[in-house]
């Protein structure tokens, strides 16, 4: 049967301040295998130590719980302390009743609730506790570093310069990653060369380290200064005693310029009939083909109400535009959208006008009813809401559009109630309509 | 109505014009209703309809019903103007159109309760000119918008346009429009104000035959839609200003780059160029002078950095808009790598009138470096929100409080933010500032395309320049790193300190990233881009160390910093918050002191906008 004793400390005000630590005590006192719980002002003092290890003896406790500052600050402390009088440190757990708790909170009664709670599960986890023996095991004193972009070289470098033997393992044929394809560097725009390359040379020169390049790191097994690591130096069949680096086997090498061609296609062979009608009739309205990107998109997505995937390879194909061309273009403006979108669409308008005027809060309040951010669609396929900057209607602040169709000087109850209406609708018939063309 | 010939000499475009004025003038009245975007929105459309059949229903064939572009007062529409007395009705709902017609159309009297009702004076207006948001306006760019169908050409004609298209093409050479343009030292409206006669001699001396005009009609700046409303309601104003400058230049083609969010305009563009080409007014030998010239409308996809002049360029020959380096200009290589020249809509509205009244006229108006009249979107925190065209050299003061009448609700002034993302904003101490290309800039700010956003006690001035880099943060194209990487770093440097984690030296930290992209960046877009946040830290330095050394926002708008509570004395238990509260965080009966639950409440400040007393507290 354990026998526990706790011991809840003040930190002067810092924690009592917050918590009822004597009414903690009282309540650690009543949890089952508990006989003894105390609060005292400063239990890191000498007299708060001796407090403890004088009830271990009186007592005979079997494990004691400390409710008071983080374990980082003072669990060597009070381990040391219960270890004078016999007990086993590893029997002592310390509650953190300060940063987690006092620290964090304003409400006394709460915080007193809370930690009780915290000292409750302390001791629960003590009586589990076995006595445990400190053991000592050799560390390694070499240190891998993975990857070797800037970051991982000067890491190299540093643990290189205080005399450890230093692995660097990168997966490219040479070192440098990243920065060595910028040209500069922000915000003081030095030239990232002449940062990068003499730590490269450097690399190479040092006798602490040794380059692992094109080389992947297969497996890590063992534990802090034992770790067991697989390399796979990956094959290069040349002797790099007399390599010169210049790069012609690279360049010549049958294996790797080999080209791998996808089976060709023909136009239209995937695409489903419907979707290539549609896209041959948009193609027939344009002559020129170079200056047509965006209107042609434009209208792929009035006719599919979205950028449809099938759309896009199909006019590829027929239009000898790279598909490449078509999403560089399709994702730079805000207009497309390469996801499918609901029967209604919401726009909200973030415009400097709305935003004074409470624009956002109504794009708040849509996205908590319909729980949908910016450019998502609801899962029911009902409604998609896009934030915009500027509708054009800025006297009318805030702003909103659903399906083309204005509304303004919008609060959040008219809007809810255009919501609500258009929730109540038939699912599957797309609702935008071109705005009404003509003044008449 | 249809115009069966193609209008050869200026002499059959005085015909036409004397046909469709009298047509006009055979009417006994006319009922103007503004259709533009915000009074469409209100239900404009369904008055036209009404209006239409009561006086059809009624046999008032001598009465005409037109079909508008924006008169400017959005803010109160759906707005009905009856000619030829000018009474103004605003706020009409077809429900009031029997009356109107009874009272007003039949009979001579008005309709007291449409009647424009000023907040402040409680004063009652009967006709458009003499109400005040109207009063100190003057309406050059303007001039038609509210006064003629934009779909029926016979209108515009009526009003005298396409005069100075005749009168350039017949009677000056294009030289002699040049001097023009330079001497009524019009400067571009698109916000860079460069001289546009200037810039025309530019692309006029340049070889090559093949040259091109652009008209930018992007209008990408948040809270401005002056453009907007001068491609919708009056769109051969844009064309006829194309056109002479077309012959000016020694271009045969045009583009007009016109914003995804405008299909309105779009639609009236279509419809205008189609008329014009029916009457010979585009295409071949125009008035027999051998100049030939043809528009073609270009749909942009939202992306702000198409407005820049390259980044458009790219946009219409199907790429991404990204701006390039310049020189050279687009003058010297720019559409297909020809000579082109670009301008803004508003910009090209005012060439025919400098042409058909002569630049000495236009001279007389605005101040000495900034010639003409500029159209403002005046918007924000203001009474009377709207579209106004002032002369150049206005103040501040003068559109804020005389034209706009001043804060919402009686709050305080704050600022008003000229310029757009790339303006700044202007504290009380200079309202009396006459706007003009030269003062804004002084002052740190930008004419910019000129959305005017008046802003009041409680708009928070670092989340505005931090809504202006979020802003910024997504537009930006990209291209080079100052830009992308430095606004995105200034963009979360001033979260941290809306969010209440402001460091000592952010301040100083954000002026030294603000100098970087503005210096290094490629396009006007990142060039300009620090400007929001360096006025505001000029002016309002002490609302940023509120935030990082007291983490408080005084004006009540970052979340995270602000707690909401009802002052019990001052609330009458009105229920207002309590209606509008998104999570239910506020209880209490009616005619009894409410309170808010602190622990359901998301801080949203609904309630603190919704109470009427200003009993919401925020500490
Ligand atoms: C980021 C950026 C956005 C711009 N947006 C617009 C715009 O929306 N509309 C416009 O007319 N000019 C815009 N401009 C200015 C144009 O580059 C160009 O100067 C202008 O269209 C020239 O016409 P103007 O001389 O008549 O002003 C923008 C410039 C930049 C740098
Ligand atoms: S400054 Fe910004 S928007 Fe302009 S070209 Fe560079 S990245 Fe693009
Ligand atoms: S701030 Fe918003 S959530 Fe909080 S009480 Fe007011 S309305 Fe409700
Ligand atoms: S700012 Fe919202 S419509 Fe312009």
């Amino acid at each position: 049967m354990a026998r526990m004793g706790v011991f809840i400390c003040w930190c002067g005000s810092n924690i009592a301040e917050t918590v009822d630590c004597e009414s903690v005590a009282q309540y650690a006192s009543t949890l089952p295998g508990v006989v003894v719980g105390r609060s005292y002002k400063y239990m890191c003092s000498d007299p708060g130590q001796r407090l403890i290890t004088d009830a271990i003896k009186e007592h005979n406790l079997s494990g004691v719980v400390v409710a008071s500052c983080s374990p980082r600050m003072h669990e060597p402390t009070f381990r040391q302390a219960v270890a004078t009088v016999g007990m086993n440190p590893y029997m002592l757990e310390m509650a953190n009743i300060r940063e987690h708790c006092s620290w964090v909170h304003t409400n006394r009664a709460e915080a007193t609730e809370k930690a009780k709670d915290l000292v409750r599960v302390l001791v629960e986890k003590v009586k589990r506790n076995v006595p445990l023996a400190d053991i000592e095991v050799p560390v390694t004193q070499r240190a891998m570093v993975i990857g070797a972009g800037i970051a991982g070289i000067q890491a190299a470098l540093d643990v290189a310069a205080a005399g450890f033997e230093v692995a660097l393992v990168e997966r490219q044929p040479s070192i440098g990653g990243y920065m060595s394809m910028l040209d500069e560097t922000f915000p003081t725009l030095d030239c990232s060369q002449c940062i990068l390359t003499p730590r490269m040379v450097e690399i190479m020169q040092s006798k602490n380290i040794t380059l692992h390049s094109f080389s992947e790191v297969e497996q890590v097994e063992g534990y802090v200064g034992n770790f067991e690591v697989s390399i796979r130096k990956k094959p290069r069949s040349v002797d790099m005693e007399k390599c010169t680096g210049c790069g012609d086997c690279w360049n010549n090498c049958m294996a790797r310029n080999k080209i791998i061609a996808p089976s060709p296609v023909l136009p239209g062979e995937h695409t489903p009939p419907e979707v290539a009608e549609k896209v041959d009739a948009i193609l027939a309205t344009y002559t020129d083909p170079s200056g047509m990107v965006i209107g042609a998109l434009q209208d792929v997505q009035r006719e599919f109400n979205y950028l449809h995937p099938d759309a896009l390879v199909y006019l590829s194909e027929k239009s000898e535009i790279p598909l490449a061309r078509l999403y560089s273009v399709a994702s730079f403006y805000n207009a497309f959208s390469l996801e499918p979108r609901g029967d209604n669409i919401i726009r909200t308008c973030l415009g400097t006008a709305c935003h004074l005027r409470g624009g956002g809060r109504i794009a708040d309040a849509i996205s908590r009813e319909l729980g949908i951010g910016d450019g998502e669609t609801t899962k029911d396929m009902k409604f998609t809401l896009e934030r915009v900057n500027c509708l054009g209607a800025c006297a009318l602040a805030p702003v909103v559009t659903v399906n083309n169709k204005y509304y303004g000087k919008m609060t959040i109850g008219k809007m809810m109630d255009v919501l609500e209406e258009r929730a109540g609708q038939d699912a599957g018939q797309p609702q935008e309509q071109p705005q009404e063309a003509t003044a008449v | 109505m249809a115009v069966a010939t193609q209008l050869r000499t200026p002499e059959d475009l005085a015909n036409l014009r004397e046909q469709a004025a009298t047509r006009r003038e055979s009417k006994r009245m006319a009922i103007a209703i503004c259709c533009g975007t915000g009074c469409r929105a209100q239900g404009s459309m369904d008055l036209v309809e009404e209006f239409r059949s009561r006086l059809e229903a009624e046999g008032l064939s001598d009465v005409e019903v037109r079909a508008t572009g924006c008169h400017g007062f959005c803010e109160r529409g759906p707005l009905v103007v009856i000619y030829p007395k000018e009474i103004f009705y605003c706020g009409v709902q077809d429900t009031d159109v029997a009356d109107i017609v009874d009272k007003s159309i039949k009979g001579d009297e008005l309709v007291e309760s449409l009647l424009f009702r000023d907040p402040v004076s409680k004063n009652r207006f009967h006709l458009e000119h003499e109400v005040p948001f109207y009063a100190k306006q003057q309406r050059i760019v303007f001039r038609n918008n509210g006064k003629i169908d934009p779909v029926v050409i016979s209108d515009y004609i009526a009003v005298d346009g396409y005069v100075a298209l005749a009168k350039a093409l017949t009677q000056m050479t294009p030289e002699a429009v040049i001097d023009e343009v330079e001497k009524s030292g019009l400067r571009g409206r698109g916000g860079g104000g460069f001289p546009t006669g200037r810039k025309w001699r530019i692309c006029h001396g340049q070889p090559g035959d093949q040259k091109y005009i652009i008209c930018n009609g992007d209008e990408g700046d948040p809270g401005a839609f002056m453009d907007r409303s001068i491609m919708e309601g009056d769109p051969h104003s844009v064309l006829e200003g194309m056109t002479i400058g077309a012959y000016a230049i020694g271009a045969s083609r045009a583009y007009m780059y016109v914003r995804a969010e405008y299909p309105l305009a779009v639609a009236n563009l279509e419809i205008a160029l189609e008329q014009s080409r029916a009457l010979g007014l585009l295409g071949e030998d125009i008035f027999g002078s051998g100049f030939s010239f043809d528009v073609e409308i270009v749909r942009g996809a939202g992306a702000f950095v198409c407005g820049e002049e390259t980044g458009l360029i790219s946009s219409i020959q199907g790429d991404i808009g990204s701006p390039r380096q310049r020189p050279p200009y687009p003058a010297e290589s720019g559409l297909w790598d020809k000579p082109t020249n670009i301008n803004n809509v508003e910009t090209w509205a005012n060439i025919p009138v400098i042409i058909d009244r002569g630049a000495d006229w236009f001279a007389s108006v605005g101040t000495e470096k900034s010639k003409g009249t500029k159209v403002f979107s005046l918007v924000g925190k203001v009474q009377n929100t709207g579209l106004v065209e002032v002369p150049m050299g206005t103040t501040l003061r003068e559109i804020v409080y005389d034209i706009g009448g001043g804060i919402l609700k009686k709050r305080k002034f704050k600022a008003v933010q000229t310029g757009g993302p790339s303006g700044g904003c202007i504290p009380e101490a200079m309202l009396d500032l006459p706007v003009d290309f030269e003062k804004l800039r002084d002052v740190g700010a930008m004419m910019g395309s000129g959305g005017l956003i008046v802003m009041d006690e409680r708009t928070c001035m670092v989340d505005v320049a931090k809504y202006f880099l979020a802003f910024l943060v997504d537009e930006s194209c990209g291209k080079c790193t100052p830009c992308r990487e430095g606004l995105f770093q200034m963009h979360a440097i001033l979260s941290r300190i809306t969010e209440g984690r402001g460091r000592e030296g952010d301040i100083e930290l954000l002026q030294r990233l603000a100098a970087y992209v503005g210096e290094s960046s490629l396009c006007q877009l990142g060039g300009t881009a620090p400007n929001p946040v360096l006025s505001t830290i000029r002016y309002f330095r002490d609302e940023y160390e509120a935030h990082i050394d007291h983490k408080r926002c005084p004006a009540g708008v970052c979340t995270s910093l602000v707690n909401f509570g009802i002052d019990s004395e001052a609330c009458k238990g009105c229920g207002l918050c309590l209606k509008d509260c998104p999570t239910e965080a506020i209880s209490g009966e009616k005619k009894a002191p409410h309170r808010i639950d602190e622990t359901v409440c998301v801080q949203c400040g609904v309630c603190y906008e919704a109470c009427p007393f200003d009993a919401i507290t925020v500490e």
